[in-house]
């Protein structure tokens, strides 16, 4: 019995020692993938961005830019040679209605050069089409006068009066702009009446009611101080006598411009409205200001708990993203990290570039998929409720083949009207010296479709000399129905060249329901119904679709929110959240078109 | 039965001792303004200094008074072959080690090798010690850089792959 007792105490005390003698677990190597640029080196035989066609893949979209007046627009942003950060990132596109007359029109944003900045060139311009209808459009950019002639970067499309009139906030690195529309066919920048004539470098906002007060709010990432007179070292003086910092600035061992890491980077704004109309700065107060200074480029006011206040993305390049829980009484909580999206699946820091936003499983939740730098897959996060996100990027078929690309604008589009959120992905390098070495990228890159087959992702291909075989330096995308025949389009603003507008020739296109939202001013939901979720039921599918502003890259989808039926021809039931929590649900006696939903006159 | 009594002390008497030997050098994991004072907000290596992520660092306390602190710098300022093998510092004031390879006080720079490997380096980028890295396939959230504590010490984790730091 003692001699038990003792055996008892010897091995206690033995016990710790094993265990800290324990040998480590047998090493695995590290997963090719990663953070900012963090997958290996490789040198490649053949670039991956490029050329890549399926002659058995089917005809989905059509580039009829050439067809249209569009294609006289061309985006200019710095020199060729790129040497600068500021002359990559630039610039948005929004689809909107901006008269009203049903048709959706186009905002295409330009940047501007050093040259112009310091009033020694033109500086390029905005453009504003009015879609005629048939693919027709009219340039009515002077009449509007939106030609923003700054170095434009994203646009983000809001009614903040509630006029009935969209509105549009032109984010720029200078200073930004606000377009009140006036109703007439013109628009007439309030930004410093207003006060958010912001300065820095604006990237992808987002208009959102925050604090329920019925009046738009609006979000302003920031991405890098620039000081243009004291500029970053630059690849075009390497070896020029008394270059500086040459070493500095490199990828892949050779000179390339500086950025963003190793330059400062700007915090964010939150505005809020007043009841007068104008704009207060309350990023401090609310906590969003980024106190870290991380290098801001989308954002989006979404509902992430499904509360009735209107939660925050932002996605930042080269450093964590930041998710910001409204707390409803003013503030955020910024739960990045313990939710799961500040980082991806193996805890590395990403490049987020574009945002885009949706239920892609049609489980009810809203998820991201945020695109990244070339070596690096861009990554899907899945809501899994309760503020948590999985990183599924590679179980649903989005990783490996993301790769080779730099993603810029990603936008959720239901392009075969099947029901399920498909993907497309607008794609192009920043260093021109992508082209001149094997690295299995290319400065110009094609775009990629990925079908959903009901939450799982599978690329489709690009028949020989269709738009998807094309390969564009690709920044801004949005998305709408242009011609209202029930298939959405996409317009994709190239940086340095003219945009590309593709109309949806899918010949295997399911029924749709198009519906626009109307918020009710007096209960304090915001007239153009952002923060508003629509819920539609076909047989035992149940989707969702959430009216945002921004997100995408710097860019604006249509509002109007669209719904594939697939085979259905009748809807079972659909339920729309108003921005003031409110929940009512619509009879719908026909599908195949678009309807105007009001707020208070459902059942 | 006195003899037994007598034999049954000693033991508890070595237990306790050993058990106060190993609290003393257990590790705290230092958070907040305790990590931040310690912290050293840039770091010296082959040739330049560069600023420390602050996001990513981590500092452990072995017993009362020392501490062993790591950091990711940025490394945008350096070539491309020293960014390609150095991510961070380590610094010690007491002799550690990692995975069981000894490491004296001092400061170092660091890189973890895609084929799972940490390497520490001197100053002037020259290798001192490999160590096999273990991957945590049970982490949840990992980080870039963070520390958690272990059996053995502390784990310094790269994402979900760590090393652990023992004091010596």
């Amino acid at each position: 019995m003692h001699q038990k007792f003792l055996s008892l105490v010897c091995i206690s005390l033995l016990l710790p020692f094993a265990l800290l003698a324990q040998e480590p677990e047998k090493p695995k190597s590290q997963q090719p993938m990663g953070g900012v640029s963090t997958g290996a080196a490789t040198t490649y035989t053949s670039r991956r961005t490029v050329g890549i066609t399926d002659p058995s893949a089917p005809v989905v979209f059509e580039d009829v830019t050439d067809k249209t007046s569009i294609a006289a627009f061309r985006h200019r942003s710095g020199e060729a040679a790129k040497d600068y950060i500021f002359d990559t990132p630039s610039g948005g596109v929004a689809i909107f209605d901006y008269d009203n007359d049903g048709r959706p029109d186009i905002y295409l944003v330009n940047g501007s050069t050093l040259a112009a900045l310091r009033g020694k060139d033109k500086a390029p311009r905005a453009a504003l089409y009015r879609n005629l209808g048939n693919w027709k459009f009219e340039d009515v950019t002077d009449k509007a006068g939106v030609a923003n002639e700054r170095w434009g970067m994203s646009v983000a499309v809001g009614d903040y009066n509630n006029d009935g009139r969209p509105d549009m906030f032109v984010g720029n690195f200078g200073v930004s702009r606000l377009y009140r529309n006036n109703g007439d066919g013109t628009f007439t920048d309030v930004a410093e009446k207003a006060g958010v004539a912001r300065k820095g470098w604006s990237t992808g906002a987002s208009w959102g009611d925050y604090d329920g007060d019925g009046r738009l709010d609006l979000f302003v990432p920031g991405y890098v101080q620039i000081d243009l007179n004291n500029l970053p070292p630059n690849p075009s003086d390497v070896g020029k006598s008394g270059a500086v910092g040459a070493n500095y600035c490199q990828f892949r061992g050779v000179p390339v411009m500086c950025g963003p890491r190793g330059l400062p980077g700007e915090g964010d704004t939150l505005y809020h409205q007043k009841p007068d109309g104008t704009f207060e700065d309350v990023s401090v107060k609310a906590g969003v200001n980024d106190p870290e200074k991380y290098y801001g480029f989308s954002s989006a006011f979404v509902h992430v708990d499904d509360d009735k206040l209107l939660d925050l993305i932002v996605v930042n390049d080269s450093t964590p993203k930041q998710l910001y829980i409204n707390k409803g009484n003013g503030t955020f909580e910024e739960i990045g990290y313990p939710s799961g999206v500040a980082l991806n699946e193996n805890g590395r820091e990403q490049a987020g570039m574009g945002l885009a936003v949706g239920d892609y499983d049609n489980d009810g939740r809203i998820d991201f998929h945020i695109t990244n730098f070339s070596d690096d897959s861009n990554v899907l996060y899945h809501n899994d409720g309760d503020n948590n996100f999985t990183d599924v990027t590679f179980q649903t078929g989005l990783g490996e083949v993301s790769i080779p690309f730099l993603g810029w604008g990603t936008s959720f589009v239901d392009y075969d009207n099947d029901g399920w959120l498909d993907l497309f992905v607008v794609n192009g390098h920043v260093y021109p010296a992508a082209d001149a070495h094997q690295w299995g990228t290319s400065y110009a890159q094609q775009a990629l479709l990925f079908r959903n087959l009901k939450g799982k992702f599978e690329r489709v291909g690009a028949p020989p000399g269709n738009a998807l075989a094309n390969a564009w330096p690709g920044r801004g995308l949005a998305v709408g129905d242009l011609d209202g025949d029930g298939k959405l389009d996409l317009v994709i603003n190239n940086l340095d060249a003219k945009p590309v507008v593709l109309r949806n020739v899918a010949a295997s296109s399911g029924h749709w329901l198009g519906l626009k939202l109307v918020g009710d001013v007096s209960k304090k939901s915001p007239r153009d119904a952002i923060g508003a979720i629509a819920y539609l039921t076909t047989g035992n599918v149940r989707q969702r679709q959430d009216v945002f502003s921004g997100a995408i890259f710097c860019s604006q989808n249509d509002m109007t929110l669209h719904f594939g039926l697939g085979a259905a021809t009748k809807v079972d039931k659909l339920e729309i959240k108003w921005p003031d929590g409110s929940v009512e649900s619509f009879d719908v006696p026909s599908i195949d078109k678009i309807v105007t939903i009001t707020q208070g006159k459902g059942n | 039965m006195k003899h037994l009594l007598k034999h049954f002390s000693l033991i508890a008497a070595l237990l306790l001792v050993a058990g106060s030997a190993v609290a003393q050098e257990r590790a705290a994991i230092l958070t907040g303004a305790e990590l931040t004072r310690v912290v050293p907000t840039g770091f010296y290596f082959q040739g330049l200094s560069a600023p420390t992520q602050m996001r990513n660092s981590a500092a452990a306390r072995f017993g009362k008074d020392r501490y062993v602190i790591s950091g990711l710098v940025d490394t945008s300022g350096y070539s491309a072959d020293v960014r390609a093998k150095y991510v961070g510092f380590l610094i010690t004031d007491s002799a550690i080690s990692l995975n069981g390879e000894s490491l004296p006080a001092g400061a170092y720079g660091f890189g973890f090798a895609t084929e799972g490997k940490m390497t520490v380096m001197d100053l002037s980028g020259k290798d001192l010690l490999s160590v096999p890295v273990t991957n945590d396939k049970t982490l949840r959230r990992p980080r870039p850089l963070m520390m958690a504590a272990d059996a053995g010490g502390v784990r310094l984790y790269s994402g979900k792959d760590y090393v652990v730091i023992a004091a010596q």
